[in-house]
């Protein structure tokens, strides 16, 4: 069976979690599979040419048109397209963070700078593995279940499921914002253990209930308008979809 | 007026193997002179611009996102200088806390660097997994492996710190956890002293350039991360953070989706190899005698050398640094390992006004983050990383490269100007938060 590992624009964060985080199971990967295109492990095979996989992991943004190019290529090449990260299945920060940028002067010879998108707002993605990064965990077990003809399942959980499974001192009942009712689960809720609030890095948990949520804030009298904002920070396209289908806020 | 008709382009690498981020090198001859260009083709995110209206404590979080090994790095560098715009003091807890983490995130940056990305195109190999030597390959993940462990175990997660906030720490460090973290990494001294003799029996191409050379200067010791620490060049001139940052310039390049940072209106190197020239004497006594057996020039090439250096000497100092925390953050009068608080417990919003600049060494070399903050809000953020800044010396060696290789022949001389532009430990994720459409400062 043949794997590919791509990366668009991004930070590149989510390969090396894989490779840092397999340790040596990575060298078993290598020995089950061929991994044709992983530029951060090997040689691509073929050099730059997008080689035939029966399963693409893609991380990163669309953002340049050398991206796009790929990413079209990508799809044409492979039987099953994994969003990797949440670049790939929001356009993360740099989704709202390019919204309101003036883009249209070209600035550039050979490379064309255009608004953030995630794959799915260019190809037919079979898969999303959210995260930032991506967990290393969730990635095996998708690939186990997809390597036996098996539907790759989401977490069905939020951060805060977790975070209460951890026993930490919920953020909200201190008055601030958090993130962990509507954020997908599977990180362990590693920001609120540290004290910090979750900003959904993830993306939206399955069931995110945003009207729900607002209510509880309220009621707590916590700032309505910066939990949206912290919202946005990671969700990108998947927020802006929730906030238009949502006509009451 | 000369027309660019005579510019011709005689060596492409297309896109580079083996570094983080997209980039490629075209070198071309103009009549007989020769120019050469390093092109990041990796998109923008606009991180920094993301930041500007947002709250001052958001910072970290969101600069963490612009590297995905130097994270740390852009984590702490983003809090220090959001708390020099408002004036905060760390305890010196905090300061050493972040001086380890800072240890184990260049760590674990060289060590993917070196074992995945560096050695193996020297070598011929298509992947560090065909290495013959399989023990060689097995003490390089192990510390690969274990210093992501400790970032996960300090910084709350292995990639994208949440623990690293405006102040200090988000959470306390549980004492016995923390001297039992330190103590453990005596077992890997012998995998790290098998990576530095493999990488320096390498035999690489000379390729002395004389230019000016920076590094952050702490008298005593090798500089990482200090908060007060200023940057000194090779020609002994001191200049603290906001000195150094008044001196960048930043030029745009129309084949770049980000900026040059020039220093001075010319070049400057920065990294590992900077650092051993300018503060080997201060390497632990490992590494030193190791680094006392090579003539350290400035040859872009033993870059990976010094990085190897640097490997073991992170060890050296995070042991070190053990009975340092041992006396500041365990009671004396008390046998038994104290949970310590190293700041509120929880990430606080930030107020007040003012501007920031911090300097810290990155893997990459100095790493520089400024803010301006308006009553707790974002104004201005900008962050000139080790690629922006190495990106001219990377050009101006590949021009010299081409000179003195070029009997070679383009297929013989590629590799080589490739395993140069790697040396420098690149990284165009990095280079592109100064991205071509920013304001200049």
């Amino acid at each position: 069976m043949k794997l590919a590992f791509y990366s668009l624009t991004s930070c590149e964060g989510c390969l090396t979690t894989l490779i840092t985080n397999l340790g040596s199971h990575l060298e078993t990967l290598w020995n089950i599979f061929d991994i044709d295109y992983f530029k951060l492990v090997r040689e691509p095979v073929g050099g730059s040419k997008i080689p035939k996989a029966d399963i693409a992991f893609v991380e990163g943004a669309v953002v340049t048109n050398h991206d796009r190019e790929r990413l079209i290529e990508i799809r044409k090449n492979s039987s099953f397209v994994v969003a990797l990260g949440t670049c790939a299945t929001t356009g993360n920060i740099a989704y709202n963070a390019s919204r309101d940028l003036d883009l249209s002067e070209n600035k550039l010879k050979d490379t064309e700078i255009n608004k953030a998108e995630p794959l799915s707002s260019v190809i037919t993605v079979d898969f999303e593995l959210s995260g930032c990064p991506v967990d290393a965990e969730e990635f095996t077990m998708a690939l186990l279940r997809l390597i036996n003809n098996i539907e790759p399942i989401q977490p069905d959980y939020s951060v805060c499921y977790e975070c209460k499974q951890k026993g930490n001192e919920c953020i909200l009942e201190k008055k601030k914002v958090c993130l962990g009712p509507l954020a997908m689960g599977g990180c362990g809720a590693a920001c609120p253990s540290v004290g910090s609030p979750c900003y959904s890095c993830r993306g939206l948990a399955l069931e995110a209930d945003l009207p729900a949520y607002l209510l509880t804030l309220d009621k707590k009298g916590i700032s309505k308008e910066k939990a949206i904002m912290m919202l946005k920070t990671f969700t990108g396209k998947k927020t802006k979809e929730l906030l238009s289908s949502e006509k009451q806020y | 007026m000369k027309s660019n008709t005579d510019e011709k382009v005689i060596l492409d690498t297309s896109e580079l193997r083996f570094i983080e981020g997209h980039g490629r090198l075209v070198v071309k001859s103009i009549g007989t002179d020769l120019k050469a260009e390093f092109h990041n083709i990796e998109g923008p995110r606009f991180l920094t611009r993301y930041l500007v209206g947002k709250p001052a404590e958001m910072a970290p979080l969101v600069a963490s996102r612009i590297c995905g090994l130097c994270y740390t790095a852009h984590s702490i560098n983003s809090a220090e200088c959001v708390e020099k715009a408002l004036g905060m003091k760390l305890s010196k807890e905090v300061q050493m806390m972040r001086n380890v983490l800072y240890l184990a995130n260049n760590l674990r940056s060289h060590m993917m660097h070196l074992l995945y990305l560096s050695i193996p195109p020297i070598e011929g190999l298509i992947s560090v997994l065909r290495l013959r030597d399989r023990e060689l390959f097995r003490s390089g993940a192990k510390l690969l492996a274990k210093s992501t462990e400790l970032i996960e175990l300090w910084g709350g997660r292995s990639v994208h710190v949440p623990n690293v906030v405006v102040g200090g720490f988000g959470t306390l460090v549980k004492g016995k956890q923390l001297m039992d973290s330190i103590k453990s990494l005596e077992a890997f001294m012998d995998d790290a002293r098998k990576i530095v003799n493999y990488t320096l029996g390498l035999e690489l191409p000379e390729l002395e350039r004389y230019r000016p050379l920076g590094s952050l200067k702490k008298a005593g010791s090798y500089p990482i991360y200090s908060e007060s620490a200023p940057l000194a060049l090779n020609d002994g001139s001191v200049m603290d953070a906001g000195e150094f940052y008044s001196e960048l310039e930043e030029i745009v390049k129309d084949y770049s989706t980000s900026k040059q940072v020039h220093f001075r209106g010319s070049e400057l190197t920065v990294g590992a190899l900077s650092r051993i020239i300018l503060n080997r004497r201060y390497l632990r006594p490992e590494s030193r005698a190791l680094s006392d057996q090579i003539e350290w020039r400035i040859n872009p090439f033993l870059i990976i050398k010094a990085q190897a250096i640097e490997v073991l000497h992170y060890l050296e100092e995070l042991i070190a640094a053990g009975e340092q925390l041992y006396d500041v953050f365990i009671e004396p009068s008390s046998n038994d390992y104290q949970t310590c608080k190293l700041s509120q417990g929880e990430v606080t919003a930030c107020s007040g006004s003012g501007e920031g600049v911090s300097i810290a060494e990155a893997p990459r070399g100095v790493l520089c983050h400024s803010c301006k903050i308006e009553d707790g809000l974002i104004k201005d953020y900008r962050v000139y990383t080790p690629t922006a800044i190495n990106s001219l010396s990377i050009e101006l060696d590949a021009v010299e490269l081409v000179k003195r290789f070029k009997p070679l022949g383009n297929e013989k001389l590629e590799p080589i100007l490739e395993d140069m532009v790697r040396g420098y430990d690149p990284c165009l994720s990095c280079a592109v938060s100064l991205d071509v459409y920013s304001q200049d400062k």
